[in-house]
């Protein structure tokens, strides 16, 4: 188990982290989540040691973390390094070597490494050459190839396309199947809410909320209202009870409406009842019934 | 440990495998060996083809031979011809380079080089004198032992010229080789600490190494690959200068003097390779290493262009103070070791002096490095990393 609590760091004036933490559970995947600027790199490079912190603690199994328990756990850092004039397995093994592996262990490691995320065919090739993508997949491999006990990856996803996502994420799912915590962040918030189970926000240096995204859900504050009308006369959402979020007249691709008019919306209703009335005189129902908010919904009330 | 030979390894192979290296390596021993062999060549060698016609021409044949066998750099190859036309036809045709032709002229085609002309007027005296006392009634073969006369040993108060000359040769490809060295290697050095800093590879490493490890493999395999250039350089140096006879006999104490050089070297390399690592730590861009290294590349500088005076003044007031003082001491004192006697204590003097050199710098590089390495961004002030504070 991770725990990371209070961490504080200020550069100069200006403060980084003003006591963030938050605790990760064996075989957990946990998805960090801010916006630019709000601390998630300096929580990382803190737990990682390249970075010292003013106040906080950084817990491993309970003991704070030294040198002797960095070296167990595995770490890819926001700009990402890589030697550009050695080759691909040659670099994987090289990291899995200095981590304390034997050569043997270090060859299979990285030869599986390499064909899991399938660079079978890079393999002899000197990183430079390769798509960014791939050398991001390289990345991985290096932070993982001495089988890691702990995951701390900072923006594993950027810049990559859909196939390597799944590939990449295909990877980190069997580690945590096999128990090791992962931590990650990322803008991505569709890919947070489909990979993690736990998420936390950070705000100016500060968790603003945590959980899994259930509890997360369960604690959003604004309930909101999907309702879908056909045939209404314009005009007739005005009548409708809170406030409005969204709302749209076009019937979504596919699905020609039959009728002349489709009206969908998304509504904090002040009157919820009052709200199904308004609709029902309106036109046809065809959908009422409580939204349950996107993680990037969460994300933007709780960061607004 | 392990760590260390690890990082060393990479350096070496990683290093060692690039074109700029390995063609690097091959011009270099290419030049030493051309360098080593160009006195001979310019030289052209004192070989000499000699032609002979007359009644003493045995005699004069077997006088050049003796010539031929007292001296290492001699050869003379003899051809005889019938009469004195068919010698002249052989000079003017350039199939020999004079003859003598009726026991008492010479024939070629401008005037007779000096060393042929000295040759060939001894074995003249030699042919005409037994041929003078064998007519005096004296028994020949006798005669003929009492012309061998072994040459004069040479016995100079402040060594030869010719020996002079080659130490100062010596001296000189000393310190253009060691500067040349220790400035390459250096800066890859710097270049490895910028590459790792400015790419941020050291996030991960030092997630597994210690910053002194890193250093110190990097600076120790680095320094292997510039420790094995300079045996390569010696060794084809001293071999080719042999075999092309530039330096039939090397001076006394050469390969002692080699020795000190490997140490000079190492004691060199061990101090300007910490403070260029240090120094490059602060900068995390290519393009900033050389700005920042220029205060240190001076250094390298005045060491290299003192010692280059010390080849032919190693007693001036300035490289004998520089012999002594780190780091100049580097390339100064093995250039002085070179061309004069240096008495024990100063050699003594100047290796301890830069061994504390050394290991300060090493600590104080070593500190610096840790504390800048993991530095971002803008240019790290010296000021930040030299507080006392750890
Ligand atoms: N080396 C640094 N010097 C000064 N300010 C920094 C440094 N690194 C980060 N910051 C600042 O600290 C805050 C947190 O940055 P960071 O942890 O990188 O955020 P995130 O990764 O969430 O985008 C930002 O305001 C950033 O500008
Ligand atoms: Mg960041």
């Amino acid at each position: 188990m991770l725990e990371i609590d209070g961490l504080r760091k200020r550069y100069g004036d200006l403060v980084a982290l003003d006591g963030a933490g938050f605790t990760v559970r064996p075989g957990e995947m946990f998805g960090f989540v801010g916006a630019n600027g709000a601390g998630k790199t300096t929580t990382m490079r803190i737990v990682m040691g390249v970075l010292e912190a003013d106040g906080g603690a950084v817990r491993w199994q309970g003991e704070p973390v030294g040198f002797a328990t960095r070296r167990r756990f595995g770490y890819m850092p926001e700009e990402r390094g890589l030697y550009a004039k050695m080759r691909v397995a040659e670099q994987i093994e090289y990291f899995g070597r200095l981590a304390g592996m034997s050569p043997a262990e270090a060859r299979s490691s990285a030869d599986e490494l390499i064909e899991r995320l399938t660079l079978t065919e890079r393999r002899d090739d000197e990183v430079a050459g390769l798509s960014l993508g791939n050398q991001q997949r390289v990345q991985l491999a290096v932070a993982l190839v001495h089988r890691p006990e702990l995951l701390v990856l900072d923006e594993p996803f950027s810049g990559l396309d859909p196939i390597a996502v799944d590939a990449l994420a295909g990877v980190l799912a069997e580690r945590t199947a096999a128990g090791v915590p992962v931590v990650f962040s990322s803008h991505q918030l569709d890919l947070v809410e489909r990979l993690c189970d736990s998420i936390g926000i950070i705000k100016a240096g500060r968790m603003v909320a945590g959980g899994t995204v259930a509890e997360l859900r369960a604690r959003e504050s604004r309930k909101l209202l999907h309702i879908v009308v056909t045939g209404a006369a314009p005009g007739w959402t005005d009548r409708l009870p809170g406030e409005i979020v969204s709302k749209t007249d076009r019937p979504p691709a596919g699905e020609s409406a039959e009728t002349a008019r489709y009206d969908e919306v998304v509504l904090v209703p002040s009157d919820d009842q009052e709200a199904l009335r308004v609709a029902g005189q309106a036109g046809q129902v065809q959908h009422f019934g409580w939204q349950r908010p996107s993680l990037t919904e969460i994300f933007r009330e709780v960061v607004a | 440990m392990n760590a260390i030979l690890l990082i060393a390894r990479r350096e070496i192979g990683v290093r060692g495998r690039t074109k700029g290296f390995r063609y690097g390596m091959l011009v270099t021993v290419a030049l030493v060996v051309v360098l080593a062999a160009l006195p001979k060549i310019l030289g052209g060698g004192d070989d000499y083809t000699v032609g002979l016609a007359g009644q003493r021409a045995d005699r004069l044949q077997a006088a050049l031979a003796a010539q031929d066998a007292q001296a290492d750099d001699l050869t003379v190859k003899v051809k005889k011809y019938a009469g004195t036309a068919a010698a002249r036809k052989a000079v003017a045709a350039g199939e020999v380079e004079a003859a003598i032709v009726d026991d008492t002229t010479v024939i070629s085609k401008t005037t007779v080089g000096s060393g042929l002309s000295v040759l060939l007027d001894t074995a003249h005296r030699i042919a005409a004198t037994e041929a003078n006392l064998a007519a005096a009634g004296l028994d020949p073969a006798k005669v003929a032992q009492a012309q061998q006369v072994a040459p004069l040993t040479e016995q100079a108060l402040e060594g030869s010229g010719e020996q002079a000359a080659i130490r100062q040769g010596i001296a000189l490809v000393i310190v253009v080789v060691l500067f040349m060295l220790l400035i390459q290697i250096c800066t890859w050095v710097a270049m490895g600490v910028v590459e790792e800093k400015g790419s941020r590879i050291v996030e991960i490493l030092l997630t597994s190494v210690r910053p002194w490890q890193l250093l110190a493999g990097k600076i120790i395999g680095l320094g292997v690959l510039g420790l094995s250039q300079l045996i390569a350089i010696a060794v084809t140096g001293l071999v080719a200068a042999q075999v092309s006879g530039s330096i039939p006999e090397l001076p006394d104490g050469t390969y002692a003097l080699m020795a000190r050089v490997v140490l000079w070297f190492v004691l060199g390399y061990a101090f300007y390779g910490a403070m260029f690592a240090a120094i490059a730590s602060l900068v995390s861009r290519q393009e900033d290493v050389s700005g920042v290294l220029t205060p240190a590349t001076m250094t390298m500088m005045v060491g290299y262009l003192v010692g280059f005076l010390a080849v032919r003044e190693p007693d001036g007031a300035l490289a004998h103070v520089l012999s002594i003082v780190p780091p100049f001491s580097a390339m100064v004192m093995p250039v002085r070791s070179a061309v004069s006697d240096v008495p024990l204590w100063e050699t003594g003097l100047a290796i301890g002096l830069m061994v504390l050199a050394a290991a300060g710098i090493l600590a104080l590089g070593g500190t610096v490095y840790r504390r800048a390495v993991l530095r971002t961004g803008a240019r790290v002030r010296w000021r930040e990393v030299l507080r006392a504070a750890s």
